[in-house]
């Protein structure tokens, strides 16, 4: 689709369904910025799918080290080979390489099969993510995470989604999450308890114009 | 240098190669494949044969549900008439995913996954079979899958995809009766509620008494709503011509399409207008709108990528052979389908369905690779990917026959596990119950109340000693499967002569006909299992009748021998 056929629509109809909580606004972080999954599912394509049509240029790894965030924009000019994936859309005339990033945004979504594609466990996932956020938190690098898989792919408690949600979501300076995907409850309790702003939207295109706001 | 020292400089060169990567006489490494933007993965093969290509008239479909880990379950889902303002709850249906029978039966537990859409109920459903997808129903419509993935900006995991492929196919076997209306009722449901969330590119091989069509749906991207006023899916459907055959291995078929010829093509109103959008196809190039290259390519051939996408290539070999098709060719220049050498019976669909691509570049045996019992799983099991697939939940073949009432016309033989050492078992569309033990199917948990795991039971006392033991499972199948396909003319004339009386009465008896076979067959294999369990125990070969055994047999091979001595000379310590 092309990027006007989707901007009518966010004016007229996904603007309306994004909620903010009272009194919250959008945060700012700016950018540059990195997009990565938490979890490995392809919900990260969806993320970055939402980056292409916000016109925002993106650093984009499947499974990033606090090395490589460290390295800034091309993540230290890694290169993609098997089971590892890199992009750079980033401007680069506007954002060379080796940048800082200014904000890191997490897809959440497990995938057993993208974990095994990257050569990942669950435990070794959770300990990869929980090293990037502390590098973040120690840089004051903006966490963004976002969920737009919806209720049926967060699975009962103690699924591999909710060690996901759990790894990430509440260390996020803001979370962003459809509402399938907030039905229970879920996202608005670690919000609450982390005092994290959160917005709920009811499709992934409301995450376009929301991104701009945050990166822009 | 001596004989040793030569054997031992041969040899390193001939393993050195192997061991680094098993090259085949067209180059490349098994494994390798040509950089495309799509991959669909590695499950699936569905063939499709048209009513002029098959002996006895019959349109034929097959599925190898072969994922290796999913729920193998199997039910029957009645008609239903339904009162007007009634509706039918949506659910997200993920194939892959598996439940611990502890936890309930996956028919159940899918409920819990509702996608939050009610749709409204028609008023007649029919009834149907159906396992991970739906196969045939009360009208003969019936079904084969293969998944085939489409370019990455067109996936839609989001909630706002209401329909996953597996729903679509239970929907089109309530509602179609024919295979036309199955294409209109998926393509339309799709377009209306969103078509993705758990699948991305799928082919359906679609199929009623008169024809067969491949149908290829695929998502429309992340960002689509339903107040886009847009479609939710881009689909395109094309029909095999009746004296044809064709195959869909995991990718897409369809290539020009031609939709003002609505006898062949079908599609969704965004089929081109999509492509043009995402900048799939430039109208300005000159050249034709094709689907495939559009939304779903497939680079390479079964010889540039050393067998990994060797399924098409082999197919078409071997319905027609005097074509001399190239493996060299990409598999996108390969035909759509192909009028087949000479016409197919169900037998020879089914041994298709069990080919090995024994003495192809890609055989899976050739040299050591099977070891000293020849076993096609032995080397490397899923390079390069075969029709057969040792990891196959189940196989289908599907006949839809025309000059029959559909409850006798319509068959969906059904073989659980790997299809070198399972056996076909046909379930009339006119049944009205399938057995106990299909409602059963879990990887990880043993059950002999599981049809299924009675072929796995004997499957892996086949593995040990394969090139024997395969002897005995070919006898099996011949008196268990190659006989009842013999009977099905006799069963079907008494079908008929009871369908004449009562309808119900046909139903009652091809029922009891295909649950009795079933539970003849099941307990066979069982038995079948633990015979093969004794009659190689040790690697002996153990004679139950005579109470004897004998030693040394059976024999391992000189040649493996040679490949053990050379193999030691080759890892022999340098002297100094």
């Amino acid at each position: 689709m092309n990027n006007k056929s989707h901007l009518s629509l966010g004016g007229v109809a996904v603007l309306g369904l994004v909620l903010l909580l009272a009194g919250q606004t959008v945060p700012k972080a700016g950018l540059p910025v990195l997009t990565t999954s938490a979890g490995q599912s392809t919900d990260v394509t969806t993320l970055n799918i939402v980056l292409e049509e916000a016109a925002i240029g993106y650093d984009y790894c499947d499974v990033p080290t606090a090395e490589m965030v460290a390295g800034g924009v091309g993540l230290g000019g890694r290169e993609p080979g098997p089971g590892f994936h890199v992009e750079v859309t980033t401007d680069l005339a506007k954002y060379p390489a080796g940048t800082p990033y200014k904000a890191v945004i997490f897809a959440i979504g497990a995938s057993l099969k993208g974990m095994g594609a990257s050569g990942l466990t669950l435990e070794s996932e959770e300990a990869r993510l929980k090293k990037v956020i502390e590098y973040c938190k120690q840089k004051k690098i903006f966490i963004m995470a976002v969920h737009v898989g919806g209720e049926s792919k967060r699975g009962p408690a103690g699924s591999d989604n909710e060690r996901m949600i759990d790894a990430v979501a509440p260390f996020a300076d803001y979370l962003v999450v459809t509402k399938e995907s907030n039905k229970d409850g879920r996202f608005t309790k670690i919000a609450q308890a982390n005092k994290i702003p959160i917005t709920e939207i009811e499709y992934a295109l409301g995450l376009v114009d929301i991104v701009k706001q945050v990166l822009q | 240098m001596n004989r040793k020292e030569l054997m031992a400089v041969g040899l390193t060169l001939v393993l050195a190669v192997f061991l680094a990567g098993h090259t085949s006489p067209a180059g490349g490494k098994v494994g390798e494949r040509a950089a495309g933007p799509v991959i669909a993965g590695e499950g699936c093969t569905s063939i499709l044969v048209g009513r002029g290509a098959s002996v006895d008239g019959s349109v034929m479909t097959t599925h190898t549900c072969d994922c290796g880990t999913c729920d193998w379950t199997w039910r029957h889902v009645p008609a239903a008439d339904h009162k007007p303002g009634s509706t039918r709850k949506i659910y997200h249906i993920n194939q892959y995913r598996t439940w611990p029978p502890a936890e309930g039966l996956k028919w159940d537990l899918i409920k819990k996954d509702f996608a939050g859409l009610e749709i409204p109920e028609v008023p007649h459903t029919y009834a149907y079979h159906h396992g991970g997808f739906g196969y045939m129903n009360d009208r003969q419509v019936s079904l084969g899958e293969s998944s085939i993935g489409c370019q990455r900006r067109m996936e839609n995991p989001t909630p706002a995809a209401k329909f996953d492929i597996t729903m679509l196919t239970l929907l089109a076997m309530e509602r179609a009766a024919t295979a036309r209306e199955a294409i209109q009722v998926m393509g339309s449901l799709a377009e209306k509620y969103g078509y993705g969330f758990h699948d991305d590119g799928e082919m359906l091989a679609v199929a009623d008494p008169k024809e067969a069509w491949i149908f290829e749906i695929m998502p429309v991207g992340p960002l689509w709503t339903p107040e886009s006023g847009k479609p939710g899916a881009v689909w395109c459907a094309q029909r095999v011509p009746d004296d044809h055959v064709s195959v869909c291995p995991n990718e897409s078929r369809i290539g020009e399409i031609d939709l003002a010829n609505k006898d062949f093509f079908m599609a969704s109103p965004n089929a081109v207008s999509l492509a043009v959008e995402m900048g799939f196809y430039d109208p300005k190039s000159g050249r034709p709108f094709n689907w495939k290259r559009a939304y779903s390519p497939q680079e390479g051939s079964a010889a540039s990528t050393n067998g990994g996408i060797q399924r098409l290539w082999r197919f078409f070999d071997l319905a027609a052979p005097s074509q001399a098709f190239k493996p060299e060719t990409p598999n996108m220049d390969l035909p759509f389908s192909v009028k087949p050498d000479k016409k197919l019976s169900l037998q020879d669909v089914m041994t298709m369905t069990r080919d090995r691509s024994y003495g192809t570049p890609w055989d899976p045996i050739k040299g050591i690779r099977g070891g000293p019992f020849k076993n096609p799983n032995y080397f490397n099991r899923r390079e390069p990917r075969v029709i057969d697939d040792g990891r196959a939940e189940y196989t289908t073949v599907t006949q839809s026959r025309a000059g029959l009432p559909d409850a006798i016309g319509g068959i969906v033989w059904i073989a659980f596990g790997s299809q070198d050492t399972a056996c076909y078992m046909p379930f009339y569309a006119g049944v009205t119950e399938l057995p106990k033990s299909f409602g059963v199917g879990d990887h990880w948990t043993f059950s002999r109340d599981s049809a299924r795991w009675a072929f796995d039971y004997t499957d892996f006392h086949v593995q040990v000693v394969y090139s024997e033991a395969i002897k005995d499972i070919q006898a099996a199948q011949a008196k268990y499967e190659g006989e009842i396909i013999g009977r099905i003319p006799e069963i079907d004339q008494q079908a008929l002569a009871l369908y004449k009386q009562k309808p119900a009465k046909a139903a009652e008896f091809l029922t009891g006909f295909s649950i009795n076979n079933t539970t003849t067959v099941v307990n066979a294999w069982w038995k079948l299992g633990d015979d093969l369990l004794v009659k190689y125990n040790r690697l002996y070969l153990y004679n139950t009748e005579k109470r004897d055994y004998e030693r040394g047999k059976p024999a391992v091979p000189e040649w493996w021998k040679k490949a053990v001595r050379a193999y030691d000379i080759l890892m022999e310590p340098d002297k100094k």
